[in-house]
């Protein structure tokens, strides 16, 4: 039952316009940053290098694949969970609007199994999307740009030497999958509980920029266990001293909060009346 | 008995949107629930669905199917990206309802619906849509209809088309329930009237006496019958070759002889009732 659900739910999902229009949105942001490298790039390096240059030497190209994988991995600071929130949120929000979730509730369809597999359809589309922004990034980065050394401000210049750049990208592209699976969880919860896709969009927006503020705010030791510093996760695989320990805690922590939004907006979902 | 409900209520901040109706339905019957807009119509459907849970009061559906209740509530909810036959695979699929192209088909041909439309259903017409809405209800072979005003936007044709389809349904054994504040449909199609207002059942019957007790106007059609001169009625409009009248159910037949003895070429006789009088209608009345 569950299968079939879940087989329905993804063939309208890729075949409602919009999810195409997400699609093509997320691509259109990774070749405007891989057009404006390719013809700006290298000039803004130089001048954002030009003090280190009077007292370090560099080798070889800054401006290289690795590099402008790790701008493209900044999209998950905002741009893309952005998309991903409304394409999910969607997901229920489109069906309360146009009356099919009340023609969906009329037929022999479990109300728990339809909302989970609502959950796990924008789970899928959220690994698909952030595939398909893998794969074209490092095809384009290192097709392009080729490879090289990276270079990363977090407080302070980091260097990581070109086969340990790679190695920390592919992971940051994985932890920022988590993040982006814990948006898109939110969003449907969001969803569920405003039922009206406007006012859903809106409250999506509102919680990411709240997150993004509060990931610069001190909690104290609260803050540790905080969603918002736990979504940028990702950026420590860019500290010079890798914490793979902390990371996968805090990688888990956020896993459980992303299946607490999940609970929450399920158990919403079957008490409240439908229409 | 197929449907017995007892003393539903519900009630939402506005007020009681239902209060204590009791209603049952049996197989191969049409039921019509009669009221204005904000009745209680809708809820009462919604309960009756498990759209919505009542507050009060119980539900029997005598049913083993794993669908005993097809139904349409407010507008037809369709997927308007898709297609009719991708709609109707959707809904089947996702319930694990037969499925094979023949048998969808036929859900399709038995809502007279073309089966050479391959456009979104964004295009189709009201009616279209409203068929389309039909077949999915059916899907899982329910013996329960539920159509939620089913005759709004609808056009003339499109009207006669679904009373059609309504009473083939109830001849293959369903029971229909219908709702509806357009008199003239329901007395056309329903053996069986619930008349609500203000979320309370105010009367019920069969179709035909709950409506001859209600008639107390004609309007009586016939060649210079406008100028017509007697005690036995009370001539309340009158136009050129017809005239409206108010008189007893009893005292009709009685009125049009006379009408025929004084040389009136009489062509129609039509009952006119209103809702309201529907709605005034003591229960003991019937």
């Amino acid at each position: 039952m569950m299968y079939r659900i879940l087989k329905v739910e993804l063939f309208k999902l890729f075949r409602e316009a919009k999810t195409w229009y997400a699609i093509v949105a997320v691509l259109i942001i990774e070749f405007i940053i891989f057009f404006a490298a390719y013809y700006q790039g290298k000039t803004i390096l130089e001048l954002l290098l030009d003090n280190l240059r009077q007292s370090f030497y560099f080798e070889g190209n800054l401006l290289n694949g690795n590099l402008l994988l790790y701008i493209v991995l900044n999209s998950l600071w905002f741009n893309l969970p952005l998309i991903l929130m409304i394409v999910s949120s969607a997901l229920i929000t489109e069906e309360y609007k146009t009356g099919t979730l009340k023609t969906l509730m009329l037929q022999a369809v479990s109300k728990k199994k339809l909302i989970i597999a609502k959950y796990i359809s924008s789970l899928i589309f959220t690994i698909f999307i952030l595939c398909l922004l893998m794969l074209t990034s490092f095809l384009l980065a290192y097709g392009i740009f080729g490879d090289g050394d990276l270079v990363v401000y977090l407080g302070t210049l980091n260097f990581f030497p070109a086969e340990d750049a790679f190695s920390r990208i592919l992971l940051a592209f994985i932890s920022g999958t988590l993040s982006m699976i814990f948006f898109t969880s939110v969003s449907i919860t969001l969803g569920i509980i405003l039922k009206e896709p406007t006012k859903t969009w809106i409250a999506s927006a509102l919680f990411l920029i709240l997150s993004s503020l509060f990931i610069k705010a001190d909690f104290g030791r609260f803050g540790d266990y905080f969603f918002p510093k736990l979504t940028n996760s990702w950026q420590c695989f860019f500290a010079y001293d890798l914490d793979i320990l902390s990371i996968l805690q805090e990688n888990i922590l956020l896993l459980a909060y992303t299946i607490l939004f999940a609970v929450v907006g399920i158990y919403k979902f079957n008490k409240t009346d439908i229409g | 008995m197929i449907l017995e409900a007892t003393n539903l209520t519900k009630t939402y901040k506005s007020g009681k949107a239902v209060d204590a109706i009791s209603l049952k339905l049996k197989i191969g019957l049409i039921y019509g629930v009669l009221g204005r807009n904000g009745a209680g119509k809708t809820t009462l459907f919604k309960i009756l669905c498990n759209l919505v849970t009542a507050d009060h009061g119980s539900l029997k559906i005598h049913s083993t199917k794993l669908k005993p209740i097809g139904a349409i509530i407010e507008n037809p909810g369709l997927y308007t990206y898709l297609n009719a036959y991708e709609n109707l695979k959707v809904f089947a699929e996702i319930q694990n309802a037969p499925r094979d192209k023949t048998r969808l088909e036929q859900y399709l041909k038995t809502v007279g619906l073309p089966l050479d439309r391959k456009d979104a259903v964004r295009h189709f017409s009201m009616g279209m849509k409203q068929r389309l809405a039909i077949a999915i209800a059916l899907l899982n072979d329910p013996e329960i209809v539920i159509l939620d005003e089913p005759f709004s936007g609808l056009d003339p044709m499109g009207v006669s088309d679904l009373i059609r389809l309504i009473k083939s349904l109830a001849a293959k054994n369903k029971s229909v329930l219908i709702s509806s504040h357009m008199l003239a449909e329901l007395q056309n199609c329903c053996d069986y009237l619930y008349v609500i207002d203000r979320g309370k059942l105010v009367n019920q019957g069969e179709t035909t006496r709950l409506f001859n007790h209600s008639i107390s106007r004609y309007k009586i059609k016939g060649n210079g019958v406008e100028q017509v001169k007697n005690k036995l009625f009370k001539i309340i409009f009158a136009e050129k070759n017809s005239i409206d009248i108010e008189c007893k159910a009893t005292e009709i037949s009685k009125i049009l002889e006379n009408l025929i003895q004084q040389g009136y070429q009489l062509t129609a006789c039509i009952p006119q009732v209103t809702l309201k009088e529907l709605l005034s209608l003591q229960p003991n009345d019937v």
